[in-house]
């Protein structure tokens, strides 16, 4: 099936969403929740997450701690601050804008 | 705060770096072996499950730099590798290290030994409270002047005067002479000093008949007094009176000018001196008022002046009192010498930098390959300009660290050497302006200089320069033509330096070989002063004067006199002269002399020669006509068409009957104020023919066949054995006096000669290493020459062609180079013109022998080039 890149600028939307929706995840979890969710639609260039959530953890969005897998591996779990939940608002915000605009673009008869 | 937390979350990445990366590779390794693992669990070979995980990670090398990078410590981690691999390279080349490092310390370590002492004399605060207001009169003045300009004065708020003269203390063991300044009570006020114990003197004691009180230094203080916490209240003392200690002045005080071990009041220990109105011996200083400027002060002196000259037209009449900033009148003299020695060494430090730029280019040239190499590669032009200029500045800042032992040991010879007048400046040493100057001075050099191999490096074309050798290539010989700019330039500044030295040289030897007018080898000088409690009267002077005489004349192999002012002890009475039967001058417009009083075969000790007339004899004693003799420079000033000798002078200004002294001879002149100063016009007169009280003092000067150290305590005993409380002071050898009247040319001298050592040093290590590179670059070529038949005599010449070509262009440049600057230490120069030819041909032609030599060397072994080696050398 054809996946489509993921538009720009909407990973840290992307990722800060998923990581609400659950208390924490390692990197992979990340990735295959966003494409399962968006049903294999979105495709995450994987690797891209890592620089990603790199420059969340500068920011103070996200925490990191090392933790086990279900599998009894080690794994670098995030987890969303109170500040990556106000950041995902602001995104969310924006992103509604510029949906809505590009809608109705699109729509105008 | 938010920018704060994350800077703090950044740093602790920085701290974590090697943690950070394990992180990362765990993380990413687990992300791919999961991938892994769900592929293969849908039905994939275990090989295509890994490539479809990569595939769907992407690029993980890249996306591991790019969350480095994203912590924004890229520049810094490039800088400890450029670092670190700047260590690693230079430790492969260590001769190459240590020539660059060696360089740059020499020139470094010779600027900042001079920028110390700069920074100590010229830039450094005068140790007195607000040095800025503080200015001095040029001219000396008398007590009553003093107070006159403190009341009519609107510029000044304070002023006050010193004068320093021996007096006897007798309170120690032996009697020794201390230096007393005579001052007011305005002097130590306005330079602003708080004693460490006790208070300084009011205007109200500081009174003619006022109590005897004494501020002492704390010199005295800790030698005399033993340094006791108590010693306020104690009496001392001095010249036969006792003075009570008010106040010890702190180690850090010391008058601007004046070496002084106790201060008391002139109007107290001295009224009749400090009554005299035209007895201009004090030295005063002054605070300026604020807000007002120099001229503004000056223009109310002026004022001033005027109405002293109005009043007292006798004495006063010439007035002109000239107001110099008290740090200029103290650095005055030093500093154009100062200056001049700071271009030189900064011109050096040129010739050094261009050396170590020639030495980086030779690198960068050899080491070209790879660079291109790492540009193809992929090495953006930023990175490899900063992996150079990381090196150079490397280099540079070890040669500055090296310099500062060498600035250490160069300072301490400089303090070693230093002439009297650096010496009484203190506050030469290392501080952190001097130290940051060094910093500086290294980073721009390594940064300045290291830009030259840089730009050959930005050039790198790296297509073409793959394919060719890097014999060949243009930017080699572009370096090549850099490096020729650059020795000549460096020859060009080091003639600069040679010239300078070259004329100090001559200038000193001209100096030293000035006659002073007498024999200065094996004379002894010492001072004594008589007390003047004891030896008041003229006619007990005069006999204790004869005494002393008779006595030391007893002793083996030694001829003795004395005189009142020994020449270059820095001392002179003058008098104002009047000849008999000359129409008469205007009152105060009378010529001055200098006034010498003499005993004993003076003109036969020193070995002065007369030329005229007789000398004294001891029948020219009080009581008989009164005579006097003199020197040739008063003979050509006032008679140059008569016979001076029966001619009747006087003094100006003598109260009570004249006292016509008959002229009897004439002698040689006499250089008494320095051997770069002219002979002042001068007068002998027999002590014991003269009606000055005042004049207690005597320096004794004996030549002795051999000068055995127990002279001095013999001649001392005689003294003693006549009168044990007479102190005796300065002992020298005459030739150490003339030492010392040339220590300043001596020390100009010997640094510029050394910076001019040093220049020429390194240029020849410059030319010899253009020649021995463009040698080496051509042996290829040379090969060639040789196989077609080239003699070796061809192959000298070839190459030397080269050297001297080089070395006629560099010292053309010189010449003109320092045709324009040597006028700039035209004051420095003793009787040699700033362009005087024979030094100049002299300095070419040493520069062009060295040149040619350090030509020679590599043109020897390119003439010994096999042609077989050279050809396969390819």
């Amino acid at each position: 099936m054809h996946r489509n890149e993921i538009p720009p600028g909407t990973l840290y939307l992307l990722i800060l969403r998923t990581l609400a929706r659950s208390c924490e995840m390692h990197g992979y979890e990340i990735a295959n929740s966003i494409q399962q969710i968006s049903d294999d639609v979105l495709q995450v260039e994987e690797g891209s997450l890592y620089p990603a959530l790199q420059r969340m953890l500068i920011k103070g969005w996200v925490t990191a701690k090392w933790g086990t897998t279900a599998g009894n591996r080690r794994a670098r779990y995030y987890q969303l601050t109170p500040a990556g939940r106000k950041q995902l608002d602001v995104e969310m915000s924006q992103f509604e804008r510029v949906i809505g605009a590009i809608t109705r673009v699109i729509e105008a008869v | 705060m938010d920018w704060l937390r994350e800077l703090a979350r950044r740093l602790s990445m920085l701290m974590h770096r090697r943690q950070f990366d394990a992180d990362l590779e765990e993380e990413v390794r687990l992300h791919l072996e999961l991938r892994q693992e769900e592929q293969f669990e849908s039905g994939m070979t275990p090989n295509e499950a890994r490539a479809a995980a990569r595939r769907r990670f992407g690029n993980a090398m890249y996306l591991k730099e790019e969350s480095r990078i994203a912590w924004g410590w890229e520049w810094f981690e490039n800088l400890a590798q450029d670092v670190r691999y700047g260590f690693r390279m230079l430790r492969k080349s260590p001769g190459f290290m240590a020539v660059a490092i060696l360089t740059l310390a020499l020139g470094i370590g010779a600027n900042t030994a001079i920028f110390s002492v700069i920074n100590g004399v010229l830039l450094s605060p005068l140790p007195y409270r607000n040095p800025k207001q503080l200015v001095v009169i040029k001219e000396h003045d008398s007590l009553p002047n003093v107070m006159d300009i403190q009341r009519q004065t609107r510029a000044f708020s304070q002023g006050g005067g010193i004068n320093v003269d021996r007096m006897d203390y007798t309170g120690g063991t032996e009697p020794v002479q201390v230096r007393v300044g005579f001052i007011d009570a305005g002097f130590l006020e306005t330079l602003g000093v708080q004693p460490m114990l006790g208070r300084i003197i009011s205007s109200g004691e500081d009174v003619r008949g006022g109590p005897r009180l004494a501020m002492v230094s704390n010199h005295f203080w800790q030698n005399y007094l033993g340094s006791d916490p108590h010693a306020v209240g104690n009496t001392i003392q001095l010249g036969g009176n006792s003075y009570t200690v008010i106040g010890v002045m702190p180690a850090s005080f010391a008058p601007p000018a004046e070496h002084a071990d106790v201060f008391v009041s002139l109007s107290v220990s001295d009224p009749g001196a400090g009554a005299e109105r035209d007895l201009h011996f004090m030295h005063t200083y002054w605070r300026l008022k604020a807000g007002v400027t120099l001229a503004q002060a000056q223009a109310d002196m002026a004022a001033i002046d005027r109405r002293l000259a109005e009043q007292y037209p006798a004495e006063e009449k010439e007035r002109k009192s000239q107001l110099v900033p008290l740090h200029e009148w103290l650095v005055g003299d030093v500093r154009s010498a100062l200056l001049v020695l700071f271009g030189a060494v900064g011109l050096v430090l040129l010739i050094a930098c261009a050396n170590f730029a020639s030495l980086l280019m030779m690198r960068a040239v050899a080491g070209r390959q790879e660079l291109v190499i790492r540009a193809a590669l992929g090495a953006g032009r930023g990175r490899l300009i900063r992996k150079t200029l990381t090196e150079s500045t490397l280099l540079s800042v070890f040669g500055g660290a090296a310099g500062l032992l060498f600035a250490k040991w160069g300072t301490s010879m400089l303090l070693a050497l230093r002439p009297e007048e650096l010496a009484r400046l203190s506050g030469i040493h290392m501080d952190t302006r001097v130290l940051l100057f060094v910093l500086v001075v290294s980073v721009m050099t390594g940064i300045v200089f290291g830009m030259a191999p840089v730009w050959i490096a930005a050039r790198a074309d790296v297509a073409g320069a793959l394919k060719e050798s890097a014999r060949s290539t243009t930017a080699s010989t572009m370096g090549h033509s850099i490096r020729k700019i650059l020795v000549i330039s460096e020859l060009a500044v080091a003639l600069v330096l040679l010239v300078g030295a070259g004329l100090l040289i001559k200038g000193f030897s001209r100096l030293r070989s000035m006659n002073p007018g007498f024999n200065s080898a094996n004379v002894m000088t010492m001072y004594l002063q008589l007390p003047e409690t004891r030896y008041g009267e003229i006619p007990k002077q005069t006999q204790f004067r004869r005494e002393l005489l008779t006595r030391l004349d007893t002793l083996p192999g030694v001829q003795v006199a004395m005189v009142s002012d020994i020449p270059l002890g820095g001392n002179y009475v003058g008098h104002r002269l009047v000849i008999d039967g000359r129409p008469p001058v205007a009152v105060g417009g009378e010529p001055l002399v200098q006034t010498l009083s003499v005993m004993g075969d003076y003109f036969h000790v020193m070995q002065i020669p007369l030329r005229a007339g007789r000398e004294f004899t001891p029948l020219d004693r009080e009581g008989q006509p009164l005579v006097a003799i003199l020197n040739e420079e008063i003979v050509r000033e006032f008679f140059p068409h008569e016979d001076p000798i029966g001619v009747r002078i006087w003094w100006a200004g003598d109260v009570g009957p004249p006292r016509w002294m008959t002229v009897i001879g004439v002698v040689g002149d006499v250089k008494h104020s320095g051997l770069n100063q002219p002979a002042d016009p001068a007068v002998y007169e027999p002590f014991s023919q003269s009606d000055e009280r005042w004049r207690r003092f005597m320096t004794l000067v004996i030549r002795a066949r051999d000068a055995s150290p127990g002279l001095v305590a013999e001649v001392k005993e005689q003294i003693w054995s006549l009168d044990s409380q007479i102190p005796v002071s300065d002992v020298h050898a005459m030739d150490e006096l003339i030492a010392v009247s040339l220590a300043q040319q001596r020390f100009n001298m010997l640094l510029l000669g050394l910076f001019a050592a040093l220049a020429l040093i390194l240029a020849a290590v410059g030319i010899y290493g253009a020649m021995a590179y463009a040698v080496n670059q051509r042996t290829h070529e040379i090969g060639i020459r040789t196989a077609l038949g080239a003699q070796r005599r061809d192959v000298l010449r070839l190459v030397m062609r080269d050297g001297a070509k080089i070395a006629f262009f560099g010292i053309a440049s010189g010449i003109a180079g320092a045709l324009a600057l040597t006028r700039l230490m035209a004051s420095l120069l003793f009787e040699v013109k700033p362009t005087d030819p024979a030094t100049f041909a002299g300095v070419a032609l040493l520069l062009a022998l060295v040149a040619l030599a350090a030509c020679y060397i590599p043109a020897r072994r390119a003439m010994r080039v096999d042609p077989m080696v050279a050809l396969r050398y390819e």
